[in-house]
């Protein structure tokens, strides 16, 4: 609950830890620091590894304590890139879909088999979506229980041989997370 | 901090300003400011104050970096909540999208209930926010290194001057282009003189040109001297380069440069030029053998279909041609081009003619169409051009006298007529010679003349009296010539047509003519040879027949009832001979001559026109016996095949159909007496069968379209008809069935329609019961009957013919037919020659559509399936109907209500075949009824039945073609079992998928669904007066109302719409 005291404000780019009242914490690299509402905004390593990717912690300073400066800034922050703000819009949009697709699907009572296709689908073919339990692809591909590779039916052609591969692989557990990497391979 | 999203364009961007204002407390803040201007000059230029969090620049940035993105907001209380960061408030408050309270158990995902649209968090309320796996560079519009050079990266780096660049207008500078610009306008000149460009380099650039316009580089001067050899071969020089420029193909390639007319002559006028000139030619031009058979050629390729259908078609319109003056000029100028390289290849010719004949009808040429239809396939052509060339009018007169009589009888006659009728009614509709003419033409076209003449025959003289009439109504015109030679007419026609297709047998016929002239009814009615020989002879009797002819004619004039009877007996002469001497040979005739008269020398006669009465009494003489037939009508012809297929079954219908015809025929002429006699048909049959079968073998191939009348006969010839075929071009070629051979050739084509018009000829018996109809119908019925004899005939002789159409378009046809055949088979009752004229008349279209093929095989399979019941059905009397149309004259009497039905199918089919053939074209150009009939596939050969068959036959087939499948085999499974019709409809059904088959198409759809229709309308319409209707309900219904229209002859209307339908 220690507010920082006067002078001692956040330089874009130091490196601090804290503790939150709730127990949890947290250390990262500042990326703002806004004095009046006392947000903290603190970019961290991604938890899950990935590279490319960072976990973006927003801190309320008044509930956090033991905030240590690990090291100050040692050069200016480089300059703000301008955002593409329909694009943000878009993934707003789409997240919020995609949320309540799967909310669907799970109130629905879709096996987590059915779940799990669905979503391995999804990270390729963003147009699919549920319709009762059934899974549909790009309007031309109906999945339905039990998600197997016999249940795809649709009109003949691409769409419906590229579904049945992914349900294939989907099948064999061994072979999922190697599907999953050959689907991004191929689509990309 | 309940602000919310107030600020959410503005936080961005708006923080900016605000930022650099207020955020001056930050050490940074210098920096975040200027970042700030930046984007925020970028945003606009109002100035925005920002409050809060939005006047923090970085702020913005980063909490804007990951909107969109999933986190988990931590509140005091230490409830999580998980959902899309939506945008956040100058307060810092935060937004949500569908959050949900996160569960301590993590496994299960939030259910739809747990989730809330939006939330909005008080900043106040929030301990820490959590962003996973954000990538912050995701709305980056650009790197900054690595996209210096777009125009986002180069008014990026502006930053904020958003100022507008100047235009500068361009300065041309100088005006001295101006000149240049100008002389471009005026300088006509191509270009540099090649001398000033040689000066104008030799000035500037001090370049002399080598340039020697001698070209002595490269060649030789020509040393010119008087010596003797240098003139020889300058001489020689002279003759090669004007053998080079007088070459077609020199032209041609000169012309391409040199062609100064205009697109629309080149691309649109040339067309109907062509046309024009086929069916103006045909109509009102004698054209010689040898143009019509390019013509014919021209046509023939697309056409090849046609020539099974022209010889069908021949069959009975050769008979019209007979009728008509045109049969004897026709008989002449067939015989001269049978006798030609057309005879020879009268199926070529014929084929051609046949195409032609149908681009007649599509052109709208009466006589053409009526040949066509008539003739359907063989007689079609020839007789069309005969007509048209002969005299449009008089044949078109005539033929649609006999024709619409016909058409209108074999209607009233048989489920055929219907087709015809519905055809004919139409035509009749329209004006009665030159609409007869289409109608006929239509009707006539396929069935019409052979079926229209088989239904008349089979239905009975009345079909044939209305025949006829018609004839007499029309024949004013044919009478031009004389009445009796209008008959003789016909008949001539029919021997014209035979020549055609006997064209290499021709002279063979051309002296068994002459001796047919002389001894025609005995010899007819003894064999059908005679009409082979007439065939031959025709072609070269033409020109010397053509006296005897005229004697002949005169006396088959002089009783024309004689050459009605001797129609009649022709079919019934070619069926069993029995019935009459006389008949006999005028079905040999017939036979003979609607070969080669309905083919070539109807065409020729036509030509002749001049000619075209005396060369038609003459061919009438020669056709005497055959005149009597043919003026019965070219019907006679097509009768006489068709007699010839039923003659086996027919006969018996014939004779009644005669009898009938004898009435009605006695108006026009006293031979309709003979014709009941002649109606021998019965006889016919007896001669028939096994002549038909002999010929049978040819017949399948006609048959397949038969079949349903010859039923098994059909179906079974079917199978071997190639067999058959071969042999029997081989038995045309022999003179010693001259008649038969040359009607068989001539008929083959013809007569495949005819074969179904034998089942016409049943079906002639409902029309010829219902009858009365119109006159001239009777007649046509009657000549349907014979043509139907010939057609068995004739199949033999399309089996010749056939070969030749085998070998050539045999490929699309005899699939088609084969297919068509299969399907026809099913039908057994009439739609044997309801098939073989939708397989004609598929022929044909798969001209237009052709992949019918397609089509075909899988009409085949059900055919096959179909087929082989048919034939059973056939054999056992089932058939009758089948048979009837086939050997079904004999049965005339009882199956000729069903079979007659279908006779007039097979009529209607022919016509509706040869209108099919002469292409949907020719539909539109017939009346109505073919229109609808081909546009519905036949269905409805009225107009009403076209929109309903469509609809059962379509519906079925289009959407159905998966799904037709099954009603196909429902169909056959059911229809067949029940009744002839339905195995008709089973065809057609069978037809209709296959169609589905050959989908792509929609001609072929087009084609199965009108030989679905047909079927289907077969089916129906014996359904409806047999009562086993299964088939399709619209279909049905469609037809069912047709026959309801009316009764009896409705029912032969009925058949005809159905054959139509077939078609």
């Amino acid at each position: 609950m220690a507010a920082p005291g006067p002078g001692e404000y956040f330089s874009v780019g130091s490196h601090v830890s804290c503790l939150t009242c709730l127990g949890q914490r947290l250390q990262g690299e500042v990326v703002a620091f806004d004095y009046q509402s006392k947000m903290l905004t603190l970019k961290c390593a991604s938890s899950s590894g990935k590279p490319n990717l960072n976990d973006v912690i927003l801190i309320n300073l008044a509930y956090v304590s033991d905030v240590d400066i690990i090291n100050d800034r040692t050069e200016t922050p480089p300059p703000l890139a301008s955002l593409n703000v329909s694009k943000l819009a878009n993934r707003a949009r789409t997240e919020k879909e995609d949320k309540l697709s799967q909310a669907y699907a799970i109130s629905a009572g879709v096996s987590v088999e059915g779940q799990q296709l669905f979503q391995t689908i999804h990270k390729t073919i963003k147009d699919c979506k549920w319709q009762e339990k059934n899974i549909i692809v790009m309007d031309d591909v109906v999945i339905s229980p039990p998600y197997q590779v016999e249940n795809c039916k649709g009109k003949e052609g691409s769409a419906l041989s590229h579904v049945r591969k992914i349900v294939s692989m989907l099948s064999i557990p061994a072979l999922h997370v190697l599907l999953e990497l050959l689907i991004v391979l191929f689509m990309d | 901090m309940s602000m919310k999203a107030g600020g959410n364009r503005s936080k961005p961007g708006g923080g900016n300003t605000a930022g650099a204002a207020a955020s001056g407390a930050g050490g940074s803040g210098g920096g975040r400011q200027n970042l700030g201007r930046g984007r925020h000059s970028g945003k606009g230029p109002s100035p925005v104050i920002f409050n809060g969090v939005y006047a923090n620049m970085r702020m913005v940035h980063v909490l804007t970096s990951v909107v969109g993105t999933k986190c988990e907001l931590k509140v005091k209380n230490g409830a999580v909540y998980e959902g899309v960061f939506k945008t956040y408030g100058p307060e810092c408050d935060l937004v949500l999208d569908a959050a949900h309270r996160k569960n301590p158990e993590p496994s299960i995902g939030p259910r739809k209930e747990d989730i809330v649209e939006s939330i909005i968090f008080k900043a106040s309320d929030v301990v820490v926010v959590t962003f996973k796996d954000v990538d912050l560079n995701f709305a980056r519009k650009v790197s900054s290194d690595t996209d210096n050079f777009t125009d986002a990266a180069v008014s990026g780096r502006i930053n904020g001057e958003h100022k507008e660049k100047d235009l500068e207008p361009w300065d041309g500078g100088e005006t001295h282009n101006s000149d240049s610009l100008e002389s471009l306008d005026t300088d006509v000149s191509n270009g540099w003189d090649p001398n000033d460009m040689f000066k104008y380099n030799e000035e500037k650039y001090g370049v002399l040109s080598t340039y020697d316009s001698s070209l002595s580089t490269y060649t030789v001067p020509l040393e010119r001297d008087n010596s003797e050899e240098f003139l020889k071969r300058e001489a020689r020089a002279a003759q090669l380069a004007e053998e080079i420029e007088a070459s077609a193909t020199y032209k041609a390639r000169v012309a391409l440069e040199n062609d100064e007319r205009t697109e629309e002559e080149k691309y649109t006028a040339v067309v109907r030029g062509e046309r024009e000139t086929h069916t103006l030619s045909r109509e009102n031009k004698y054209i010689p053998p040898s143009q019509r058979n390019r013509e014919a050629m021209s046509w023939g390729p697309g056409r090849q279909n046609s020539p099974r259908l022209g010889q069908n078609s021949a069959g009975p319109s050769t008979p019209r041609p007979g009728p008509h003056d045109y049969s004897p000029s026709s008989g002449a100028d067939q015989r001269v081009v049978n006798g030609g390289p057309p005879r020879m290849s009268p199926k070529s010719q014929r084929t051609p003619r046949a195409h032609r004949v149908p681009p007649c009808r599509t052109s709208g040429v009466p006589p053409g169409v009526d040949l066509i239809s008539h003739n359907a396939p063989g007689e079609v052509p020839a007789t069309p051009p005969t007509r048209s060339s002969s005299s449009g009018g008089t044949w078109s007169s005539v033929v649609s006298g006999a024709h619409r009589p016909r058409s209108p009888r074999q209607n009233s006659i048989g489920g055929a007529s219907p087709g015809s009728s519905s055809l004919s009614s139409p035509q009749t509709a329209t004006a009665p010679v030159e609409t007869v003419t289409t109608p006929t033409s239509a009707s006539s076209p396929t069935a019409a003349s052979p079926a229209p003449n088989m239904v008349a025959s089979p239905s009975g003289d009345a079909k044939e009296c209305r025949v006829q009439e018609t004839r007499q109504t029309s024949p004013s015109a044919n009478k031009e010539n004389i009445k009796p030679l209008d008959s003789s007419p016909s008949i001539t026609r029919p021997v014209c047509k035979g020549p055609p297709s006997m064209a290499p047998d021709h002279r063979k016929q051309i002296d068994n003519l002459k001796k047919f002239s002389v001894d025609f009814r005995l010899q007819s009615s003894s064999n059908p040879d005679p009409a082979f020989d007439q065939m031959m002879t025709k072609p070269v009797r033409d020109p010397a027949d053509k006296p005897k002819d005229l004697p002949l004619d005169k006396a088959s004039t002089v009783g024309r009832e004689g050459t009605e009877d001797g129609v009649v007996v022709i079919a019934t002469g070619t069926s069993g001979g029995a019935p009459a001497p006389s008949t006999t040979t005028s079905n040999t005739s017939k036979p003979g001559s609607p070969a080669a008269l309905s083919p070539s020398p109807s065409a020729p006669d036509q030509k002749r026109a001049g000619l075209d009465v005396t060369s038609q009494g003459v061919q009438t003489t020669a056709t005497s016996s055959f005149s009597g037939p043919k003026h019965e009508e070219k019907e006679e012809k097509k009768e006489a095949v068709q007699d010839q297929v039923r003659k086996s079954t027919l006969n018996p219908n014939a004779n009644e159909f005669k009898p009938r015809f004898n009435t009605q025929p006695k108006p026009a002429n006293t031979p309709t007496p003979p014709r009941p006699q002649g109606q021998p048909s019965p006889s016919i049959v007896v001669q028939q069968p096994p002549t038909v079968y002999g010929q049978t073998v040819c017949f399948p191939q006609m048959y397949p379209l038969t079949p349903v009348s010859p039923g098994v006969q059909k179906s079974i010839i079917w199978k071997s008809p190639a067999m058959y075929q071969v042999q029997m071009p081989h038995m045309t070629v022999s003179q010693s069935k001259p008649y038969r051979p040359g009607k068989v050739p001539n008929m083959p084509q013809q007569r495949s329609d005819q074969h179904h018009p034998p089942g016409t000829p049943t079906m002639m018996h409902p029309a010829t019961a219902a009858g009365p109809p119109i006159v001239a119908p009777s007649p046509a019925y009657s000549a349907q009957y014979f043509t139907c004899s010939p057609q068995q005939f004739t199949s033999q002789p399309l089996v010749q013919q056939m070969p030749h159409y085998q070998s050539q378009a045999q490929h699309v046809f005899s699939p088609v037919m084969q297919g068509s055949a299969r399907m026809m088979a099913p039908p057994a009752h009439g739609q044997p020659s309801l098939v073989s004229s939708s397989t004609t008349q598929y022929p044909e279209q798969t001209h237009t559509m052709y992949v019918s093929p397609g089509p075909m095989p899988q009409q085949y399979p059900h055919h096959s399936a179909t087929l082989h019941p048919h034939p059973q059905h056939p054999q056992p009397s089932a058939t009758p109907t089948g048979q009837a149309q086939q050997g079904g004259p004999p049965q005339h009497g009882g199956p000729p209500s069903h079979p007659a039905a279908s006779p007039v199918q097979h009529q209607q089919h022919q016509q509706a075949a040869a209108a099919a053939a002469a292409a949907q074209a020719l539909h539109l150009a017939n009346q109505p009824p073919q229109q609808q009939m081909y546009s519905a596939l036949a269905p409805t050969p009225p107009s009403m039945t076209p929109g309903p068959n469509p609809q059962s036959p379509q519906a079925s087939f289009p959407s159905a073609q998966q799904t037709v499948y099954i009603h196909p085999q429902q169909v056959q499974h059911g229809y067949n079992p029940n009744h002839m019709a339905h195995v008709q409809q089973a065809h057609m059904q069978s037809g209709i998928v296959p169609s589905h088959h050959p989908a792509p198409t929609h001609p072929t759809m087009m084609l199965m669904a009108t030989q679905g229709p047909p079927g289907g309308p077969q089916p129906p319409m014996p359904q409806t007066a047999l009562n086993p209707i299964p088939v399709s309900s619209t279909t049905h219904f469609s037809y069912l109302a047709h026959p309801q229209g009316t009764s009896v002859s409705q029912h032969s209307e009925e058949n005809v719409r159905v054959a139509v339908f077939v078609f």
